[in-house]
């Protein structure tokens, strides 16, 4: 190995402390705004930290400001024992920090090559040729990069332009890695796959990463974290900790009518969802039995059936948490049930073999599925596995190679414009005008689908109660919160009272509180007012919600189901899912994966896997680990995610192509 | 300072440009289309005026005089009319500029040494054409009154008609164009162009190509290296400087072979100040892209103070010299008159370094003090 040539006295590396950050009362303005406001952090050497919270939050103020490249108004940053408080004092630090700015592959330049990118950032960090050329073949490797070292960057699909991120970043090894929302946008295969690299690089090379991310559910990966929201921290520690500073428990159950036992139980539970035909429930008690009898006297004589209590998951801690902050809930609108055009019987979409080819490329293949008036019905799939095109097909954007759509009980092909009064459409951008104020909005899109004044007066009291804008008439659509916004946005797309609503990725950057709320509409459009909802979505935790779920993958439909029965297949097919606590997660994985455990993954500290016959399985991990002198703390079951299902689904068909390809090619 | 960094930061800005069609396109294009629209359409030259004549009188001294205006290049024959009402439609039209009106006994009037007065419509719409006109109507008739004192001056003295002009005329002008000798506008504005041309596109390159990384984010892998600030902005500007240094040898080439304006002085000169101008306008382009932080606002912004600036100060037009005080003090603030001056005494005075050095030395100082400018207020470190 060469040493670098750098006369920079720093080159011989920080002074080794155990504490690598160290933020206190840390305070971010912007002109008027305030951003940041009075955090404190401590990341310590080897630890993967968290920064968990809702867009906005001030997690990319707090990195940014930690990694010198945005100054800060008070409070200190401490970096390496190096206190960032100037220009010069921040590049003193820079050699030992790697950082990775939000936006997916903003940072990197869309017309090199993914090679050109790498050596971009190598050289510029004048990483030594020959490291250069070694670390970038095993990175590459890793990623599973070396095909396309050639591809422009711009080419690239989600998930690889995030790996190729990551190696850019971290290409001069620095100590200390900092990731602004690096999986936001990817799908759930590359997020895992990202999260598997990311630990076994930090690992490996004894470095400090501190990340961030919006997911909630990511959180039991850190081995330390910080839940962020509106410029405050809210909690900080260990999962556990975290998780104990909120006692309760989760209970989920069956209760018919499920309206009437969800209006029962808002009046004493203030986190209350209805995923499908399940009411998931938050109470504060963590005894099971007592949970039990508290819920059952809350539903006032509605039998629950099927009950599971649970742990609460750290995202219903963070929920828990938002309430105590915002101390009163916003009064829920009434929602006035307004009969909607039923002009047909039968089912609302109906997908029969569609077809659509682009050039050569097959980007849908033979999907068919039926969706049935008042059901919530979800589209998952990878970026580019066809969900927008099957959209597309059905609203009548885009015509099908072959098959047949109908909507609302019209063939999309001959429909035309009439049936797109029969639909509703929101996309992930929200297509507001943002310089237009709530009802302004409104009015123009009562006025595109020709509403008279009368009606148009009548729908929009109905949106403003439905959608809870009380008091957001008169403002400008650009600066309400994201929250808000959205639910304008879904109120505008049900102006001329749509049978059939398509939503496109419609709870990108909206805070869980928000979230929950958004699904809360959701499913009383969906029970009182019998719109039929197809909707694709990103985030795994909010699949559960969904009536019926389909999972494509390059185009077809690979599995099918409602969310239980998703996962009751995987279970059948590949087993249960195992948690195991170790002393050493890192070796204890390296040891797993060579005695034949080849699909164990880190998660946090803990390791997971899937397994078959788990009681053999249990005991012979457990005879591998202690041979190797590890303890294992625990290994206990865990119910499956959903997320874990599209992961082994996809995983799955991907190994099967691979093979299929292996075998062509001999 | 390290050249590998630098040599880093220029080549990928560089593959970036070659990569990006539309970009290669607004750079090599965008300069010689200016030159190629304003070389043509910004002819000053006012030739060829289209005009009728009203001739009343028939004689063979009325069809003297209006044939001078006939011959003469800068006036176009349209046609002879018969009353004064018809020429209303010709002007209203604006298939004639101009009417010449010649009286009834004109002839008559001359022979008798009594004055006769011709009337002349002329087109006010544009003053600097009507203008022009007036002075060749003038310049005309004079000679024809020249010609019959002369004639009068012959016939009373009884000499020769040659003594004669030299006895009306004691006082002859002769007239001898420098630099520009067939006094050709385009000889005066196209080398100024190649200056229009390296004002307004550099800067614009610039200003784009680093608000595009603010734009993307991809600044804040600069932000959070190790490279310096003089490493980034010298790698980062190179690729901008030599685009536009290969432009102004093109738009040379262009003033040269294409519009065949004459090049007199030193080449060596010529392409040291264009290197010193090009410079200078990518370091404006340096400044915009440091006060604004997206794309749009950087392409106006420029605009905005370069284009006014160079039309109204830089003598593309309108001499530095004839602007008001105002005006005049203005135009020092622009490097855009000092390499007017530098391509018009290049190109057609053919003077060197020993007439231009004050101007050489301005655009250096401008090149010099802008990135200084620049790289102060260059920060890795931003407020937002």
């Amino acid at each position: 190995m060469v040493a670098p040539t750098s006369p920079q006295p720093s080159a011989l590396g920080p002074q080794h402390t155990d504490t690598v950050i160290k933020v206190s009362s840390f305070v971010k303005r912007y002109k008027k705004n305030v951003a940041v406001d009075g955090i404190d952090l401590e990341v310590r050497h080897g630890e993967i930290y968290g920064l968990i919270g809702p867009d906005g939050a001030g997690k990319s103020s707090l990195m940014k400001a930690i990694a010198g490249v945005l100054t800060y108004d008070e409070g200190t940053v401490n970096v390496f024992g190096i206190l960032v408080d100037s220009e010069r004092a921040a590049e003193r630090v820079k050699q030992w920090i790697g950082f990775l700015p939000q936006g997916l592959g903003l940072n990197l330049y869309p017309d090199l090559s993914v090679e050109e990118n790498i050596d971009f950032f190598a050289r510029l960090r004048l990483v030594p040729e020959r490291d250069l050329l070694e670390r970038k073949t095993r990175l590459l490797a890793m990623t599973r990069l070396d095909k396309f070292r050639d591809r422009a960057m711009k080419h690239l699909s989600g998930g690889m332009k995030q790996k190729l991120g990551l190696i850019c970043t971290l290409i001069h090894e620095p100590k200390l890695a900092i990731l602004d929302e690096p999986t936001t946008g990817v799908d759930p295969v590359s997020r895992r796959d990202f999260w598997a690299i990311l630990a076994e690089l930090l690992q490996e090379k004894g470095m400090t990463a501190l990340v961030s991310t919006a997911y909630m559910d990511e959180a039991a990966r850190f081995h330390r974290l910080s839940f962020v929201s509106n410029g405050k921290e809210l909690a900080s520690g260990t999962p556990a900790e975290v998780r104990a500073l909120v006692p309760g428990s989760m209970v989920t159950f069956e209760a018919a009518p499920q309206l009437d036992a969800l209006a029962r139980l808002k009046r004493t539970y203030r986190q209350v969802e209805a995923l499908g035909p399940r009411l998931h429930v938050f109470t504060e008690s963590t005894d099971a039995e007592q949970a039990m009898s508290d819920i059952a006297t809350a539903l006032n004589g509605l039998a629950p059936s099927n009950v599971r209590v649970d742990e609460p998951e750290l995202e219903d801690v963070f929920v828990a948490l938002l309430l105590r902050q915002v101390e009163h809930q916003e009064a829920d609108g009434a929602l006035s049930v307004s009969a909607m055009n039923r002009d047909h019987d039968g089912p609302a979409i109906e997908a029969k073999g569609l077809i659509r080819d682009f050039g050569s490329f097959r980007a849908v293949d033979h999907v068919s599925f039926r969706v049935q008036p008042g059901e919530i019905f979800g589209l998952l799939g990878a970026n580019g596995a066809g969900k927008t095109t099957v959209i597309k097909m059905l609203t009548g954007i885009i015509p099908p190679t072959g098959g047949e759509g109908r909507v609302a009980g019209a063939d999309m092909k001959i429909a035309g414009n009439a049936i797109k009064e029969r639909i509703g459409y929101m996309s992930q951008a929200f297509s507001l005008y943002l310089d237009l104020t709530v009802v302004e909005n409104i009015w123009l899109f009562a006025g595109i689908y020709g509403l008279d004044s009368r009606a148009t007066e009548e729908r929009l009291q109905w949106i403003v109660a439905m959608a809870g804008l009380h008091g957001y008439e008169s403002n400008l659509t650009g600066r309400l919160p994201m929250g808000v916004r959205q639910r304008l946005a879904l109120g505008c797309a049900l102006v001329h009272r749509p049978r059939v609503l398509f939503l496109d990725e419609p709870t990108s950057g909206v805070d869980p509180i928000g979230r929950r709320r958004f699904w809360d509409i959701l499913s009383r459009l969906a029970r009182e007012e019998e719109v039929s909802i197809l909707v694709t979505t990103h985030y795994m935790t909010e699949a559960e919600h969904c009536d019926h779920l389909a999972l494509m993958y390059a185009g077809r439909i690979v599995a099918e189901g409602s969310p239980s029965d998703m996962k009751s297949q995987v279970e059948q097919e590949a087993g249960r899912l195992l948690e195991i606590e170790t002393d050493i997660p890192g070796r204890a994985l390296r040891r797993l994966k060579e005695a034949g455990f080849s699909e164990a993954a880190l998660y946090g500290t803990k390791i997971h896997l899937l397994s078959r016959h788990h009681v053999q399985d249990e005991a012979r991990l457990r005879t591998v680990l202690s041979s190797d002198g590890m303890g294992v703390k625990a290994v206990g079951g865990r119910p499956l995610s959903l997320e874990d299902v599209f992961v082994h689904r996809v995983m799955t068909l991907e190994q099967q192509e691979a093979a299929t390809k292996r075998g062509a090619g001999v | 300072m390290s050249l590998k960094r630098v040599a880093t930061v220029a080549s990928k800005e560089w593959r970036e440009m070659v990569r990006d069609r539309m970009f290669v396109l607004l750079a090599f294009l965008l300069p010689v289309l200016w030159m190629l629209v304003f070389g043509y359409g910004l002819v000053l030259d006012v030739e060829k005026i289209p005009f009728v004549v009203v001739d009343r009188d028939h004689s063979s001294l009325s069809r003297d005089y209006l044939y001078r205006f006939t011959t003469s290049r800068y006036f176009d024959f349209k046609g002879s009319l018969v009353g004064e009402a018809e020429a209303d439609d010709w002007l209203e039209s604006g298939k004639a500029r101009a009417v010449i009106v010649v009286p009834e006994k004109f002839e008559e009037r001359l022979v008798a040494g009594q004055p006769a007065a011709v009337q002349t419509l002329i087109d006010g719409t544009f003053p600097l054409r009507t203008d022009i006109t007036k002075g060749y109507v003038i310049a005309i008739n004079g000679a024809f009154s020249a010609d019959l004192l002369s004639d009068h001056v012959a016939r009373m003295q009884g000499v020769s008609r040659a003594r004669a002009e030299i006895l009306a005329h004691p006082i002859k002008l002769e007239i001898r164009y420098l630099y520009n000798e067939e006094v050709r506008s385009s000889w005066s504005t196209i080398p100024a162009l190649v200056m229009f041309s390296l004002m307004l596109a550099p800067p614009l390159l610039t200003a784009l190509g680093i608000v595009r990384e603010k734009e993307s984010g991809s600044i804040y892998n600069i932000y959070s290296a190790t490279v310096g600030k003089v490493e980034y902005l010298a790698g980062k500007l190179a690729p901008y400087v030599a685009v536009s240094f290969v432009n102004a040898v093109v738009l040379w080439l262009l003033a040269t072979l294409w519009f065949g304006v004459p090049f007199k002085g030193n080449v060596g000169l010529f392409l040291i100040s264009a290197l010193l101008f090009v410079l200078t306008s990518t370091g404006i382009g340096l400044l915009v892209s440091i006060m604004v932080s997206t794309q749009i606002a950087a392409l106006i912004v420029t605009m905005v103070i370069s284009i006014l600036p160079t039309i109204l100060f830089s003598g593309l037009i309108v001499p530095v010299s004839s602007l008001s005080p105002g005006a005049w003090i203005q135009a020092h603030f622009f490097p855009g008159m000092y390499f007017t001056n530098i391509v018009r005494g290049t190109f057609l005075k053919g003077v060197g370094l020993d007439v231009l050095w004050p101007d050489v030395l301005a655009l250096a100082l401008y090149a010099a003090a802008l990135r200084l400018v620049g790289y102060r207020l260059f920060t890795k470190r931003p407020r937002s």
